[in-house]
């Protein structure tokens, strides 16, 4: 059989190498029998809508980011701040924790197996001007920023100085471009680099969510696989996962040079920065999302993610 | 699945020829996909409506509804006047009015259809009466509200960008220069056409009767000549997205055509909101289906399968582009602007980007070459809608309207084609 | 019928417009966005969408390229060749229908909500599925019309057209249009 796999970068970018050598890893252990194509660039959709063909069967598998619209508690998974830097994420996401426990069920209840996971970056903010002090998260900076349609982006902008202007994925380039807005928020130094490098003039990393995809796969099409074809997927996502943890930080330093490279400047964050951030979010932005999901639910998945 | 998709397509002609409305004729397509071929239609419908949700296309019907509101309520009309004080007193100059109102009149409507039904009902009995021959008059207007569709913002720009996921500010940009170069050549040949007209000429104004005169009419226009700088200064400048544009410039033109045009009364403002919203209709059921049917396309690979088998059998750029503007043509002569970018653009820009043309010059192709299939028959929208303004039978509009095609149109069909600069270059002046 | 799509219409579209038009206020002059506007923006734009196309079937003007109805002489062909094609859109629009039915019943079975204000977005999805209904009923209605038209029941065609002044759904869309110019001003 051939499976369909979605994901959302384009061609010869880090996740669609490692994708393909996911498809010949799987083609080989079955000897030809399991065959994955590739499908880059979201050209069967945004990854809101993969997840929800996935669920249906029309996709077979997919490696993209958790999407909240078919069951909001999947917000859970990706709060911001809910890490802090890498050593934080390597242990609270590492396969078998709690946090996987939970995204497992979630994608569960939407008919969707987790084959494994592909650690991206830590999220920062794309600016296209210079902005004074602008690392410091107490002082409102006057500047607008373009937020992805997430409750928890526009929060997390607008309780940090900025002004979370919610406008379309499609409408950003031209909207940073022109001026409409000041920056972005809601992608990493990968994601600023392919879709944003002209515009970008200065970078500021501040951890603002840890991105992680997922490998997913349709319950029941897994379910119709022989015994040896599933096992020869979940060693090949074991290994896909394995070797992405392995290079994930040099990935993120290698596309922060690029973006340096691109003419845009790094703007240097302090731990006690990144700290003092942090805490503002857990404190205003935490206690919202966790009432719209479910409270109690919500805060024991957290304290059990992160002890 | 090669086959079977060239089979779903051949169904899909079959269908349109006959007169089956273009989203049944999509529908189709995807019948013969899902139950002849192995493709499938789960997911289909959750897929083809989450595209409807994406706001860049709101700009189409608040384009429409503002070029609407435009040409009822004598926004238009002053436009038409502003201009005609500066040329209208020369020798061929009326014809010189049309192509420059309708290309200003191009700056706010993203139809192609406004030019002509805002000025052809003042400008084409003016025409008449100063000796030139109605079916001309009528030709050359219509031909030239093809240059709504080619000055921004442009209805057809916006789908293109967006079913081939091109900016559409670039899009925008690369038919302008196209579009001014078109307004040129019928200018041109109007002047050399109408040597031989028994024109009456008005006596030219005295120089102080003259300042004043266009003193009066620009000061009447600035209202009208506001709205593409709000339009286009907004969009370029910064302040919002096309659609937000085309909403701002809705709300800017209910005032104006109210209060102080006047033209705008409650019951036309009913009729174009109501016209508008169908035609909008009409359109996006279009898009919707015929975006199922090229999804299934993309699942099955069936753009690159096809750009190999092209390959195989040559890879002549200058071949294949010259194929591909007479296919265009072709296209244009039996569907309107819209179908024929939704219909092609998909299959086509595989090859153009394998053949090394840019989306972005080849926004400007398609934008030529679907704009023109408005006047070319059989199938001659903006023809028909002129015949019936002017009054004039549609046969009798068909032999001026070929020639304004050729010596206008068609050069400059061929320089987009062989001159990317002519499209890429003010694109890349804004940063594309 | 008419008044309904009139005044529906024009303030589905106007409420959109206005809905954009604010963004742009908030953003631009107040510098304060609203969160989730576009969500709620979503509910007229899409159901502008459907009632317009909605519409457009029972004026029987959505979009066609009727080429070989150009070159018909008669009203009784061009009658038939309509009853033909509507009978062919009936059958592919009720095959979409049925797929549009379980897309709308997998919506409601999902209850997806937005992003931002937790809307149910079943408010919106379910206008493709009423939308089609409605579409596949007014095709009917069309078809039924030019049947007895063929039959001798009804004394003119469902539409009528002139050679001299052919039209196209795009020109009859412009029919206000021209109608109110030519008042005012075509002597
Ligand atoms: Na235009
Ligand atoms: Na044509």
């Amino acid at each position: 059989a051939t499976l369909k796999l979605s994901h959302v970068r384009p061609q010869d970018t880090a996740i669609d190498v490692d994708a393909n050598a996911f498809a010949a890893d799987v083609q080989k252990a079955t000897e030809g029998a399991l065959k994955v194509r590739i499908y880059p660039s979201s050209a069967l959709g945004d990854y809101t809508l993969v997840q929800e063909r996935v669920g249906l069967g029309a996709i077979d598998m997919a490696v993209q980011p958790p999407a909240s619209s078919a069951d909001k508690r999947f917000q859970v998974i990706y709060m911001p701040y809910m890490v802090k830097n890498w050593d934080d994420a390597e242990r609270v996401f590492a396969k078998g924790s709690p946090i996987r426990q939970t995204a497992a069920e979630l994608y569960a209840a939407q008919g969707i197996r987790v084959l494994g996971a592909w650690p991206v970056y830590f999220g920062g903010v794309a600016l296209n001007r210079d902005i004074p002090d602008v690392a410091n998260p107490e002082i409102a900076k006057g500047a607008k920023l373009r937020v992805p349609p997430i409750k928890s982006f526009q929060m997390t902008a607008d309780n940090i100085g900025f002004i979370g202007s919610p406008l379309p994925f499609s409408e950003a380039f031209t909207a940073v471009q022109t001026g409409v807005v000041d920056g972005v928020m809601g992608s990493g130094a990968e994601g600023y680099y392919a879709s944003f490098r002209d515009v970008t003039k200065f970078y500021l990393p501040i951890n603002t969510h840890f991105e992680m995809w997922y490998l997913l796969i349709n319950d029941d099409i897994y379910g119709e696989l022989e015994d040896t074809e599933q096992d020869a997927l979940n060693a090949a996502a074991d290994r896909f996962e394995a070797a992405r943890w392995k290079t994930a930080r040099k990935d993120q330093a290698r596309n922060e040079n690029l973006l340096a490279e691109a003419g845009a400047t790094l703007v240097p964050v302090s731990d006690a920065q990144l700290d003092a951030t942090a805490a503002i979010i857990r404190a205003t932005v935490w206690p919202e999302i966790l009432d719209d999901i479910g409270a109690d639910w919500a805060n024991d998945v957290l304290t059990k993610a992160l002890q | 699945m090669v086959e079977i998709a060239l089979l779903a397509f051949a169904v899909l002609v079959i269908l349109l020829t006959i007169g089956v409305p273009l989203p049944y004729c999509f529908g189709a397509g995807l019948m013969v996909m899902t139950l002849v071929g192995e493709a499938t239609m789960r997911g289909m419908m959750l897929w083809g409506f989450s595209q409807l949700t994406n706001p860049i296309l709101l700009a189409i019907p608040l384009f429409v509804f503002a070029g609407t509101i435009m040409s009822v309520s004598g926004i238009a009309a002053s436009l038409l006047q502003f201009v005609n004080v500066f040329i209208g007193r020369v020798r061929g100059g009326l014809g010189v009015v049309a192509a420059v109102s309708c290309a200003i009149i191009g700056a706010i409507s993203g139809s192609g259809l406004t030019g002509i039904a805002a000025i052809g009902p003042l400008l084409i009995p003016e025409m008449e009466r100063k000796g030139y021959p109605r079916a001309y008059a009528t030709a050359l207007i219509a031909n030239s509200s093809i240059l709504g569709l080619l000055i921004p913002p442009s209805v057809t720009m916006i789908v293109y960008g967006w079913v081939t996921e091109t900016s559409i500010l670039a899009c925008f940009l690369a038919t302008l220069g196209p579009g001014l170069l078109i307004m040129f050549n019928f200018s041109a040949v109007n002047m050399v056409v109408s040597r031989k007209f028994p024109l009456i000429l008005d006596e030219p104004l005295p120089i102080d009767r003259m300042i004043r005169e266009a003193g009066k009419k620009t000061v009447n226009a600035i209202p009208a000549l506001l709205m593409p700088v709000i339009i286009l200064g907004g969009i370029y400048g910064g302040i919002m997205t096309p659609t937000e544009a085309a909403a701002v410039s809705v709300i800017y033109a209910l005032p104006v055509g109210f209060m102080i045009y006047r033209g705008l009364t409650f019951k036309t403002l009913l009729e174009s909101g109501k016209e508008s919203a169908t035609a909008v209709g009409a359109i996006l059921i279009m898009i919707l289906f015929s975006l199922m049917l090229s999804q299934l396309y993309v699942m099955e690979n069936i753009p690159q399968s096809l750009v190999d088998a092209i390959f195989q059998i040559t890879d002549n750029k200058i071949l294949l582009l010259i194929l591909v503007n007479l296919f265009l043509f072709c296209i244009g002569m039996v569907v309107n602007d819209i179908t024929a970018i939704i219909l092609t653009a998909p299959l086509l820009l595989p090859l153009m980007t394998a053949l090394g043309v840019t989306p972005i010059q080849f926004a400007a192709i398609m934008g030529v070459n679907t704009a023109m299939g408005g006047v070319t028959p059989p199938y001659a929208s903006i023809l028909y809608l002129g015949a019936r303004i002017g009054n004039v039978k549609f046969t009798e509009v068909v032999k001026p309207a070929m020639m304004l095609i050729l010596f206008g149109y068609i050069p400059v069909v061929i320089l987009v084609s062989v001159w990317p600069d002519l499209s890429e270059y003010l694109p890349r002046l804004f940063g594309y | 019928m008419e008044r309904f799509f009139r005044y529906t219409l024009t303030a589905l579209i106007g409420l959109v417009a206005l809905f954009q038009f604010v963004q742009v206020i908030t953003r631009y002059v107040f510098e304060m966005p609203l969160m989730g506007l576009e969500e709620i923006a979503l509910i007229p734009t899409i159901w502008l969408y459907i009632l317009g196309s909605v519409n457009a079937s029972r004026e029987d003007t959505q979009i066609r390229a009727n080429v070989l109805e150009i070159f018909l002489k008669t009203d009784r062909s061009r009658a038939l060749l309509q009853a033909f094609s509507d009978l062919i859109s009936i059958v592919i629009s009720l095959w979409m229908t049925w797929w549009a039915w379980k897309y709308f019943s997998y919506a409601l079975r999902v209850l997806k909500e937005s992003p931002t204000l937790y809307i149910p977005t079943i408010i919106y999805e379910s206008a493709l599925f009423l939308g089609l209904v409605m579409m596949t009923l007014f095709t009917s209605w069309h078809l039924l019309r030019n049947i007895r038209y063929l039959l001798g029941l009804r004394a003119t065609p469902d539409h009528s057209l002139d050679p001299d002044f052919p039209q196209t759904d795009e020109v009859r869309e412009f029919d206000v249009l021209t109608d109110i110019r030519k008042d005012n001003n075509n002597g």
